[in-house]
C-alpha cells in the first residue's frame, strides 16, 4: 500500500454512519450464512473464515474476521482478480477461487477466498468476498502445514485465480480437482458451495441497496467511508512524537533447526503517516514458519487496531496511512517456493516485536508486557472410540497475557492474532479414548512486576488405550515473554512426556508422532505473560 | 368469590401492572414507581391500591411476576460469598472457560473475575468417567477437609461441580450430605441438578450463579410472599423464568439463575400471543426502551430459544427466550468522534439528567430530542399533557450537533433518527438471518416507550410489510406475566446414535424423563386438564459439534431421521443423505396452563375524523420537508376504519409515526396494524 500524499477528502458524517451499519448488515448476513451453513468444525465451530466487500476497483468496504490474521487478506485475492482477468472477461455470474500465496494474495494453501464480481446496470461495482480456512488441502502432512515442509509444493494444492463459476454455472470439474487433492473430499465439496452461496447474499444485497438508493449514493458512501477510516487512523498517528522506534523477537527454530530466528521491526512515525520497516530480520526460514505478504499486512493492521484504535472500522482507508518494508528473501517476505503452512506463529512474534516497539512511543497506561503468544497446539490420533475407522483431534492452549499498567494479564487466554475454544474435557472424554488429568492455571508463571502477568494453561491428557500417537509442540520453550518497564518474564512452556510407571521426560523441543499406551500421559504447560513495571510486592502471583 | 387475573411487570424506573377480569374480559394497566432497594416494596403498594381501583386482593386467582432481582444481582456483584467443590484438577475451568478473550482487538477489555475466588474454589479427589461409571472413589476426608475450610472461610452458598456429573449425580450427592453436616444453613447447588448437561465450563458456571443467587433471592421471596400474604392475595404467586414460562416460588428459590431473563423472556411471551389472536404467527418484537432496544424472532407463534448466552459477562446456559440487546434507546445520545464521524449511543441519557426537553439537566442530544425537533414527539407535553416539554431545549441540543458537522437542525435531528433506525435494523436482520428465516414473511411488533416511533422507519428499511402496535405498548411484558403457562424443563444429556440398539435406551430416558415432568406437575398441583408434556431432542450430525433442536414426541428412528434432516434444513440449509445423526440431549417440557386466551376488546364508538384530535407541523424528511399531520388519540379510534399516513398517534405511554406510504386500521384485539401500500408517498 503506498502512502497517501493527499489530505483525506471530506466526508458526510450522516451518511457515512448510516451506510456503514447498512454494509455491515450485509456482512453480519454472509458471516452467519458461512458459519451456518458449512459442515466442516473449522469454519462451523472455530469460524475460522472471514467475509469481507470491495469496490469495483478492489478498494476494501467492509470486513468482518474473527480470525485477526484474515484482517485485509482478502484483498489480495480481489487484486488478483483484477490483475489476472482484463475487464471484459469478468462476467455477472462469475465467481473466482483461489489460494496461492505466491500468485493470487493468499496467506497459506488452506486458506482457500472466493470472489464475487457484482453488476449493477451492467457496470462492474463490487466484490463480494469470503475465505475459509479449509481442514485439508492435500500435501505431505495431514492439514496441510507442518513447521517442517521446505517447499509450497509440500502444502498441497496451489489454486491461482479460477473462474469456479462461469455466469451461473457453477464448474463440477474444479471442484472435483480440489476435492480429489482433499484427504476429506466431503468436507470440501460442501464447504465450497457454500462459500459461492455466502457470496451470492452478498451480491443480491448490494443490488438491492444501489436499486433502493441509488448506486451513485452508494458508492458516494463508500468513498465516504474510506476517507473517514483514513482521516481517524492519521489523527491517532499524528497523536504520536514523530521518531523511530524498534523491536525485535524471536521464534525458538525455523521449523527444521533449533537456532532461533530474529524478527526485526523499525516504526516510523512521521506527521500522519506510519512505516513498518522489517529490514535487518533474519533470512527465510528453511521451514514453514516464512510470511507471505498478506499476512504480514494483516499482522501490522492487526497491531494498528490493538494499540491505536480497537474500533476503527476495516477498511481501505486503514491502509492508507500505513507503509510496510520488508525485504524479499527474509521470513517476512519468503521468495517462492518457501514454505509458509505455519504463518500464523511468526505473526505473533511479528505482533509482539510491533509492541514492543510502540511500548516507547505509547502513553504508559496503554501499553502492554509480552503475551504467551505462541499458538501451542497438542494433537492426538489413534483408533477411534465409538465407531471404525481414527480419529485425528487438534487442540490449542492458550497461555497468559501480559500486564498493563493498571491489570495484571489476563490468566488462560488467546492472544492476539487467534482466539479459538477450547474442547471441554467432558467433551474429549466422551468422544476420544484420552482422558484429562488436569486443566488448570500454572501457579506462579506470570512474569512479576508492578502488576504480573498472566498465568499459562497446564493441560495434561492421558492415553485410556494403547496406540495413540501423539504431536505436542509450541512456541516459547525457550523464549520467555518478556515483561515491560521492569516487570519480568513469564515462565517458559514446559512439554513432558510420562510413562504408566512414572518416568517422566521433559523437552525442550516439539514432541512428533510419539507413541503413546494405556496411562501414558503428555503433559504441557503454556508460558505465562510478562509482567509490568518493577515489583513492589513479595508474591508474584497465584493465590 | 371474584376471580381476577394479576401479571406485574419489575422495571428499573416503574412496576407495571395489568389486571385481567376473567368475567368480563376487560384489561386494565397501572403503574408504580419502583422501589430498587426491595423490589417487592412496589408490589406491595400496588395491591394496596387495588380497593381505591375497585379490586378485591381477595379475587386474585392468578398471581404473576417477571423480576430484574437475579439480573441485577450478578450486574452488581451483591449476591451471596460462595465456595466451589470441584474435581481435582479442575478447580481453575471456572476462570479458564473456553480460553478466548472478550475483544478480538482491544486488550484492555477483560472478563469479569469469576464469581468465586480462587482461594474458594477447593478441589476434592474422585472422579467419573464418560460412562458415569466411578474411576476414583469420593474422598470423603478431602470432603469434610474442603467443608470445614469453606466454614472458617464464612461461605453463605457453595456450588458443587463434578466432571460427567450429568451421568452419575451420586458423587455430588455424597459430598452434599457431609457439607450439610458442617454447614447445615449453608445453600448447596449441584451442578447434576441445575444443569445435568454435559460441558464442564458451562455447567460448572451456571452452578456457581445459581449457588450465587441463593442467598439473596431467598431472601427476597420470603418478602415478596410476606407482602403478598399481608395485602390479602391468596393466590399462589409464580415468577416467570428467562423460558418464558411461569415457575412456583419453591422453584425460583433452588433455580434463581433461571429467572435471569425474567422480564424481557415475559414481553416476548406476550408479544408471541397477540400476535397469534391477530392471526400474524410469524414476528420480530422491537422493544425500544430508554437506554436498549430488545429484538427477538418468533415463529410460527413460538420464541426462538437459545441455550447460552452471557450475563453480564458469566456464562450460563439453560432454556431462554433468545432476546438480542442493542445498546440504543430514546435517551440515547449523539456525538461527534474526533475524527467527524456521528455516532448514537451506546451512552445514555437514561432517566437521569435524561433528554434535554425533559428539562431534568440533561443538555445533550438524544434520540427523543430529534423527534422532538422534528415535532413527531409532542413538542409542548408528553403523557397527555402530564409532562411538559421543552422544545427549545431540544433545539439548543440539536443546534450544537449541528453546527460541528455544517448542517441545518432539521437534517441534524432526522440524521440522528437515520442512524439509530440503521442501527436497529442490522439486528433485526440478524436475528432473522441468525435461524436461517426469511425477513419477509414477518411483522414487526413494536413496543416499549418509543418502539413505535421508530417501527415504520425501521420496517421499511429492512424491506419489512406490516408493523403491529400492540394495544398499550408499554405493558407488553406484564401482559405476558399474565397469559404464560407454568414450565419446566427436564433434561438428560444421552449423546448415542439415533439408530440400531441405542433408540432403544433414547426412547427408555425419554419415558424416566416423563415421569419426572408428571411428578413435577403433580408437586405443583396442577389440575389434570391442564397438563401437557412437549418434547425436545437436541441431535446433531456425527462429527458435527453443535446441535439444533427437534421437537416432537419420538416414535421410530427412521421418523426422527426424517424430522432432524428437515429441521436441519431450515436452520443450516442442507441435510446430509445417509450420514449418522446423533442425540445429544433429550429434554421433557412439563406445562401446566395457566394462562388464557386473548379477548377482543370494545370497539371505540366514533369514526377516524372524530378520533382526531389535531394538527401539527412534522419534519418527515429533506424532499418534503415540513407537512401538516393529523395528530390521533389513540383511545378514540375505532376497530376497522383504515386510515392513511402521514400521521401521528398519541396514547399515554407512548407516540406512533405512521409514514406517507403506509395505511393503518385498528383490529378487534385493539391492535394498530399498518402496511405499506405501493405508489402512495
Amino acid at each position: 500500500m503506498q502512502q497517501h500524499v493527499k489530505p483525506p477528502r471530506e466526508f458526510d458524517a450522516i451518511e457515512m454512519e448510516v451506510y456503514s451499519n447498512r454494509f455491515m448488515s450485509i456482512t453480519d448476513e454472509m458471516g452467519l450464512s458461512l458459519v451456518r451453513s458449512s459442515f466442516s468444525t473449522n469454519i462451523k465451530e472455530r469460524k475460522d473464515c472471514s467475509v469481507g466487500l470491495f469496490d469495483g476497483k478492489g478498494r476494501l468496504i467492509v470486513q468482518a474476521s474473527h480470525i485477526p490474521v484474515h484482517l485485509g487478506s482478502l484483498q489480495g485475492g480481489v487484486a488478483a482478480v483484477l490483475e489476472n482477468f482484463k475487464p471484459e472477461d469478468i462476467r455477472p455470474g462469475d465467481a473466482f477461487i483461489c489460494n496461492d500465496p505466491y500468485l493470487a494474495g493468499g496467506s497459506h494453501t488452506p486458506d482457500i477466498s472466493i470472489l464475487t464480481p457484482v453488476f449493477h446496470d451492467g457496470r462492474l461495482c463490487f466484490f463480494a468476498a469470503n475465505l475459509g480456512h479449509h481442514s485439508d488441502v492435500g500435501g505431505g502432512v495431514p492439514g496441510s502445514c507442518d513447521p517442517s515442509q521446505t517447499s509450497i509444493f509440500a502444502e498441497g494444492l496451489r489454486i491461482p485465480v479460477l473462474k469456479i463459476a462461469r455466469e451461473g454455472v457453477l464448474d463440477e470439474q474444479i471442484v472435483k480437482l480440489i476435492s480429489t487433492n482433499s484427504r476429506d473430499p466431503l468436507e470440501r465439496v460442501l464447504d465450497l458451495k457454500v462459500q459461492i452461496a455466502t457470496n451470492e447474499i452478498g451480491r443480491r444485497k448490494l443490488v438491492a441497496l444501489a436499486d433502493q438508493f441509488g448506486i451513485a449514493t452508494v458508492e458516494r458512501a463508500v468513498d465516504d467511508l474510506i476517507a473517514y477510516s483514513e482521516s481517524r487512523l492519521r489523527k491517532r498517528i499524528k497523536d504520536l512524537p514523530d521518531g523511530v522506534y524498534t523491536g525485535e523477537a524471536f521464534i525458538d527454530g525455523d521449523g527444521v533447526g533449533h537456532e532461533p530466528c530474529r524478527i526485526q521491526v523499525a516504526i516510523k512515525v512521521e506527521e500522519d503517516g506510519i512505516t513498518f520497516d522489517f529490514t535487518g530480520t533474519d533470512v527465510q526460514a528453511r521451514g514453514a514458519v516464512n510470511i507471505p505478504k498478506t499476512a504480514l499486512d494483516a499482522t501490522c493492521y492487526y497491531t494498528i487496531k490493538a494499540l491505536l484504535d480497537p474500533t476503527l472500522p476495516p477498511n481501505e482507508g486503514m491502509a492508507l496511512p500505513v507503509t510496510i518494508v520488508a525485504e524479499e528473501g527474509t521470513l517476512v517476505r519468503p521468495k517462492f517456493p518457501a514454505a509458509v503452512g505455519i504463518r500464523s506463529t511468526s505473526c505473533q512474534r511479528v505482533v509482539r516485536a510491533i509492541f514492543q516497539a510502540f511500548a516507547d512511543v505509547l502513553p504508559k497506561e496503554k501499553v502492554f508486557a509480552s503475551s504467551a503468544d505462541m499458538n501451542a497446539t497438542m494433537i492426538f490420533f489413534g483408533p477411534h472410540k465409538m465407531r471404525e475407522g481414527n480419529f485425528v483431534y487438534l487442540e490449542t492452549v492458550g497461555g497468559g497475557a501480559g500486564a498493563s499498567l493498571t491489570h495484571d494479564g489476563m490468566n488462560g487466554i488467546q492472544v492476539h492474532i487467534t482466539n479459538t475454544s477450547n474442547l471441554p474435557a467432558e467433551a474429549l472424554e466422551i468422544e476420544y479414548p484420552l482422558m484429562v488429568r488436569r486443566y488448570a492455571l500454572a501457579d506462579g508463571s506470570g512474569g512479576e512486576g508492578h502488576t504480573v502477568g498472566g498465568m499459562g494453561i497446564i493441560r495434561e491428557v492421558v492415553a485410556m488405550t494403547d496406540g495413540i500417537r501423539a504431536n505436542a509442540s509450541s512456541e516459547g520453550l525457550r523464549t520467555p515473554a518478556d515483561g515491560v518497564f521492569g516487570g519480568g518474564a513469564g515462565e517458559v512452556a514446559h512439554l513432558k512426556f510420562g510413562t504408566v510407571d512414572g518416568k517422566t521426560t521433559e523437552y525442550d523441543i516439539s514432541i512428533t508422532n510419539i507413541l503413546m499406551n494405556r496411562g501414558d500421559s503428555l503433559f504441557l504447560q503454556t508460558p505465562g505473560g510478562g509482567g509490568f513495571g518493577r515489583a513492589s510486592r513479595p508474591e508474584a502471583s497465584g493465590e | 368469590m371474584g376471580t381476577i387475573r394479576v401479571g406485574i411487570d419489575v422495571g428499573g424506573t416503574f412496576t407495571d401492572f395489568t389486571v385481567l377480569d376473567d368475567e368480563t374480559g376487560a384489561m386494565r394497566h397501572f403503574k408504580v414507581s419502583s422501589t430498587p432497594h426491595d423490589p417487592s416494596e412496589a408490589i406491595e403498594t400496588g395491591i394496596a391500591s387495588f380497593p381505591e381501583r375497585g379490586l378485591s386482593a381477595a379475587d386474585v386467582v392468578h398471581f404473576g411476576h417477571g423480576t430484574t432481582v437475579a439480573t441485577n444481582m450478578v450486574i452488581e456483584r451483591r449476591g451471596g460469598r460462595t465456595g466451589l467443590l470441584t474435581t481435582e484438577g479442575f478447580r481453575d475451568v471456572l476462570e479458564i472457560g473456553r480460553q478466548t478473550r472478550p475483544d478480538l482487538f482491544d486488550m484492555s477489555v477483560r472478563k469479569p473475575d469469576p464469581l468465586v475466588a480462587r482461594a474458594l474454589r477447593l478441589e476434592v479427589t474422585e472422579r467419573l468417567g464418560p460412562d458415569g461409571a466411578v474411576i476414583l472413589p469420593l474422598d470423603e476426608d478431602g470432603v469434610a477437609t474442603a467443608a470445614r475450610r469453606f466454614r472458617q472461610e464464612e461461605v453463605e452458598a457453595i456450588a458443587i461441580g463434578f466432571l460427567h456429573a450429568y451421568r452419575n449425580p451420586a458423587h455430588e450427592q455424597r459430598a452434599a450430605a457431609i457439607i450439610r453436616e458442617f454447614l447445615p444453613d449453608v445453600f448447596i447447588s449441584l451442578s447434576s441438578d441445575v444443569l445435568p448437561e454435559f460441558r464442564e465450563y458451562e455447567r460448572i458456571s451456571t452452578t456457581v450463579m445459581n449457588a450465587y443467587l441463593m442467598p439473596r433471592m431467598d431472601g427476597y421471596l420470603d418478602r415478596f410472599m410476606k407482602r403478598s400474604r399481608k395485602t390479602g392475595v391468596e393466590a399462589k404467586p409464580y415468577t416467570i423464568h428467562s423460558n418464558g414460562g411461569l415457575m412456583s416460588t419453591e422453584t425460583a428459590r433452588n433455580y434463581p439463575v433461571r429467572t435471569c431473563l425474567s422480564g424481557p423472556a415475559a414481553g416476548v411471551v406476550g408479544a408471541a400471543l397477540v400476535g397469534k389472536a391477530a392471526a400474524f404467527p410469524d414476528i420480530i418484537t422491537y422493544d425500544v426502551g430508554g437506554t436498549s432496544t430488545d429484538v427477538a424472532l418468533i415463529a410460527g407463534g413460538k420464541p426462538a430459544y437459545s441455550a447460552d448466552r452471557d450475563v453480564a459477562g458469566y456464562s450460563i446456559r439453560c432454556p431462554m427466550v433468545d432476546v438480542s440487546v442493542i445498546g440504543a434507546g430514546g435517551g440515547s445520545i449523539a456525538w461527534l468522534d474526533d475524527a467527524g464521524g456521528l455516532k448514537v449511543g451506546p451512552q445514555s441519557a437514561a432517566a437521569v439528567p435524561g433528554p434535554a426537553a425533559y428539562g431534568k439537566g440533561g443538555t445533550e442530544a438524544t434520540i427523543t430530542d430529534a423527534n422532538i425537533v422534528l415535532q413527531r414527539l409532542n413538542p409542548v407535553a408528553l403523557l397527555d399533557g402530564a409532562m411538559p416539554v421543552d422544545r427549545e431545549a431540544a433545539l439548543k441540543a440539536v443546534s450544537a450537533v449541528a453546527e460541528k458537522i455544517g448542517r441545518s437542525v432539521e437534517d441534524t435531528a432526522w440524521g440522528i433518527i437515520r442512524i439509530a433506525v440503521a442501527n436497529m435494523a442490522r439486528a433485526i436482520r440478524a436475528v432473522s438471518m441468525d435461524k436461517g428465516h426469511d425477513l419477509k414473511q414477518f411483522a414487526l411488533m413494536a413496543f416499549g416507550g418509543a418502539g413505535p416511533l421508530h417501527a415504520a422507519l425501521v420496517a421499511a428499511e429492512t424491506g419489512l410489510e406490516t408493523v403491529i402496535i400492540p394495544e398499550s405498548p408499554g405493558t407488553m411484558c406484564a401482559r405476558g406475566v399474565l397469559l404464560s403457562d407454568v414450565t419446566r424443563d427436564f433434561v438428560s444429556t444421552q449423546i448415542k446414535r439415533a439408530e440400531g440398539e441405542s433408540w432403544e435406551e433414547i426412547t427408555s430416558a425419554v419415558a424416566a424423563l416423563e415421569e419426572q415432568a408428571s411428578a413435577w406437575l403433580e408437586a405443583e398441583t396442577i389440575p389434570d386438564d391442564k397438563r401437557a408434556l412437549q418434547h425436545i431432542v437436541e441431535a446433531r450430525y456425527a462429527g458435527q459439534n453443535h446441535e439444533i433442536r427437534v421437537e416432537g414426541v419420538l416414535t421410530t428412528a427412521q421418523d426422527f431421521a426424517a424430522r432432524f434432516a428437515e429441521a436441519h434444513k431450515v436452520v443450516y440449509g442442507y441435510a446430509l443423505d445417509d450420514h449418522p445423526v446423533e442425540i445429544v440431549n433429550l429434554r421433557v417440557q412439563a406445562i401446566g396452563h395457566a394462562g388464557r386466551p386473548l379477548q377482543t376488546v370494545a370497539s371505540a364508538t366514533g369514526s377516524i375524523a372524530a378520533a382526531k384530535v389535531g394538527e401539527r407541523e412534522v419534519y418527515v424528511g429533506p424532499e418534503r420537508g415540513w407537512l401538516t399531520l393529523p395528530v390521533y388519540k389513540r383511545a378514540l379510534m375505532p376497530q376497522g376504519e383504515a386510515f392513511s399516513g402521514p400521521a401521528i398517534i398519541e396514547e399515554l405511554t407512548s407516540t406512533a409515526y405512521v409514514l406517507p406510504d403506509q395505511e393503518g386500521v385498528v383490529d378487534a384485539y385493539g391492535n394498530i396494524i399498518l402496511k405499506f401500500v405501493k405508489g402512495r408517498a
